[in-house]
């Protein structure tokens, strides 16, 4: 069964619709990444399914519950900024978020080793840095050891070694058989860590499925081509070669080089046979694996104001 | 409940702000009720006047009447109660954990149904407070054989009146989300549009000022020391009961029924 299934989702803010029609099923044990630029509607997806938001139409359901304050106690959620009281120390607030979830107060001090903050969970909340009210955050979330976990940009606020660190505990916990639902603009992110990936911009949903899937699936550019980055010692003549290539789709010229668009039979080999053939050797040959950034461009659009 | 009340208790329990109002009210109303009731109890018939309004007034600190006076002064004070709770309900939403304690499992209700608690721990405090001080002075200053019990249903009337400005204090600081907004726009209602309202019907000899949100429960506990002759309100005290309650009503539905709806934002 789905763990979380969000069937025809809207919300409207005035003649503004944050979400419009947004239907998908996030499947157990994955890291389900939910991108898209800013203002696309993520947090607001995220805050419906928490029940701090109240959606226009539509509905969801949680392991296929409709009865959501059981649910919302086992599941793990860092929701857009760290909240918390500003006047009590980290591990004051941690017992306040246990008590609520209906936990002993037993784990703690384990969640807070688990993101570097057990020194400092005396210290009050507002004496904490920006890092570390997220990890506090994190923190929050692990308690219970819940199956399913909710993050909203994450690694939001953190420095490199603690980006790190996050991306490994996600993975870790997705290993331990959780699933993750994780909102982020950071494509970087949701490609390091995601297994899934849904894409929504201007509230609605441009597509879905594994990362696999949604890097498979061709865009305008390249229609079942692969790309390959080459240059020579002499370019111009590499051209002419590249050009009698037979099936090729596209030639670019870029900084140094080329990028072709050539059919997937072809292949970087025979790319290189044929070249080798005609007297000229590569100094550089590259097949590049579409990247997610490349497919989000493709399905966003590449102005930033989306 | 009890379990909602503890995780209240939680969050206030290291919170200065809490414990200086909380505190302020506490200690400095039973003082200030003392400190008057000893002067007034001491005081030299020095001059006409005084002894004029002495005798109007009737033994205020004596029982049965002390039980009026007490609960009146402790009134007056009330107001220190209700804006902390105002603060309490309006950093939920400055520091949207409003927003984290419903994600991290209550519902809406558990969220208003916690603030209730904490109302009722506020009624209790106060009343308890009061009915201690009224039982302190009356038996330092009464006679042998004083009706002690007679003026007792002050201390419900109190805590009828307690009730309605904290229910009012959650249904701004619901409504408005700003602490500092709120605890104003609480003591524009209290102190100046409830009066105004009660002086306009009162001036056009209408006893419809009496119905009025706050002045219902204010006017059940009227100043003790203003003769009988000068009162005006002819209507009995438990149809201002009656209205109390209706008000009471009205501020829950639309407290439970806005918040349950409603999109937490900041």
């Amino acid at each position: 069964m789905a763990i979380l299934s969000i069937n025809n989702l809207t919300k409207n803010y005035g003649k503004i619709k944050a979400l419009d029609n947004v239907s998908f099923e996030v499947p157990p044990k994955t890291v389900f990444g939910i991108l898209g630029p800013n203002g696309s509607g993520k947090t607001t997806l995220l805050g419906i399914v928490m029940d701090i938001l109240k959606a226009t139409g539509g509905n969801y359901k949680w392991q296929g519950e409709e009865s959501i304050e059981a649910m919302r106690k086992k599941i793990g959620t860092l929701l857009e900024t760290p909240n918390f009281y500003a006047y009590l120390s980290g591990e004051d607030n941690l017992k306040i978020a246990a008590r609520i979830k209906g936990r002993g107060e037993e784990d703690i001090e384990k969640v807070l080793t688990t993101v570097n903050l057990f020194e400092r969970r005396k210290s009050k909340f507002n004496t904490y840095s920006l890092g570390m009210k997220q990890r506090l955050a994190i923190a929050s979330t692990l308690l219970g050891n819940p199956d399913i976990l909710v993050f909203d940009e994450p690694t939001n606020g953190l420095d490199p070694a603690g980006i790190a660190e996050i991306r490994v505990l996600i993975q870790d916990l997705n290993h331990q058989g959780k699933t993750i639902v994780m909102a982020s603009h950071i494509l970087d992110e949701v490609e390091k860590v995601c297994t899934h990936v849904a894409i929504i911009q201007k509230g609605v949903l441009k597509t879905v499925g594994s990362v696999n899937e949604v890097l498979n699936t061709s865009g305008s550019d390249a229609k079942d081509g692969i790309l390959i980055e080459l240059s020579a010692a002499n370019n111009q003549q590499l051209k002419n070669i590249l050009e009698q290539i037979p099936g090729l789709i596209k030639i670019s010229e870029t900084d140094g080089g080329f990028d072709i668009i050539c059919p997937e039979n072809t292949g970087a080999e025979s790319v290189n046979r044929f070249c080798f053939d005609k007297g000229i050797v590569l100094n550089k040959l590259n097949v590049k694996r579409k990247s997610l950034e490349t497919r989000f461009l493709e399905i966003t659009g590449k102005q930033s104001d989306r | 409940m009890l379990n909602l009340f503890k995780i209240e208790w939680l969050k206030i329990k290291t919170y200065k702000t809490f414990w200086l109002l909380y505190l302020s009210f506490m200690v400095f109303t039973p003082l200030f009720v003392i400190f008057v009731a000893y002067k007034f109890m001491n005081s030299k018939y020095s001059n006409f006047e005084e002894m004029t309004l002495k005798a109007l007034a009737g033994a205020p600190f004596v029982f049965p009447k002390v039980w009026h006076s007490a609960t009146y002064f402790s009134g007056l004070f009330f107001v220190v109660l209700s804006m902390l709770f105002i603060l309490l309900i309006t950093n939920e939403v400055q520091y949207r954990t409003h927003r984290q304690n419903i994600i991290d499992g209550w519902s809406r209700m558990d969220f208003i149904k916690a603030k209730f608690t904490l109302m009722i721990f506020f009624i209790i405090s106060a009343v308890a407070v009061t009915f201690i001080t009224a039982l302190i002075i009356g038996y330092t200053y009464s006679p042998q054989g004083a009706d002690v019990w007679g003026g007792i249903k002050y201390i419900g009337y109190f805590a009828l009146m307690a009730t309605v400005y904290l229910m009012v204090a959650f249904l701004v600081a619901i409504l408005v989300k700003r602490t500092g907004l709120s605890i104003i726009i609480f003591f524009v209602l209290v102190v100046i549009v409830d009066n105004l309202l009660w002086l306009a019907f009162t001036l056009k000899e209408s006893q419809l000022g009496y119905y009025m949100p706050l002045e219902a429960v204010d006017s059940l506990i009227p100043n003790p020391f203003k003769p009988k002759v000068m009162e005006r309100r002819t209507v009995a005290d438990y149809t201002l009961i009656i209205a109390a309650f209706s008000y009471l009503t009205v501020y829950m539905y639309i407290i439970i029924s806005y918040f349950r709806k409603t999109d937490l934002k900041t």
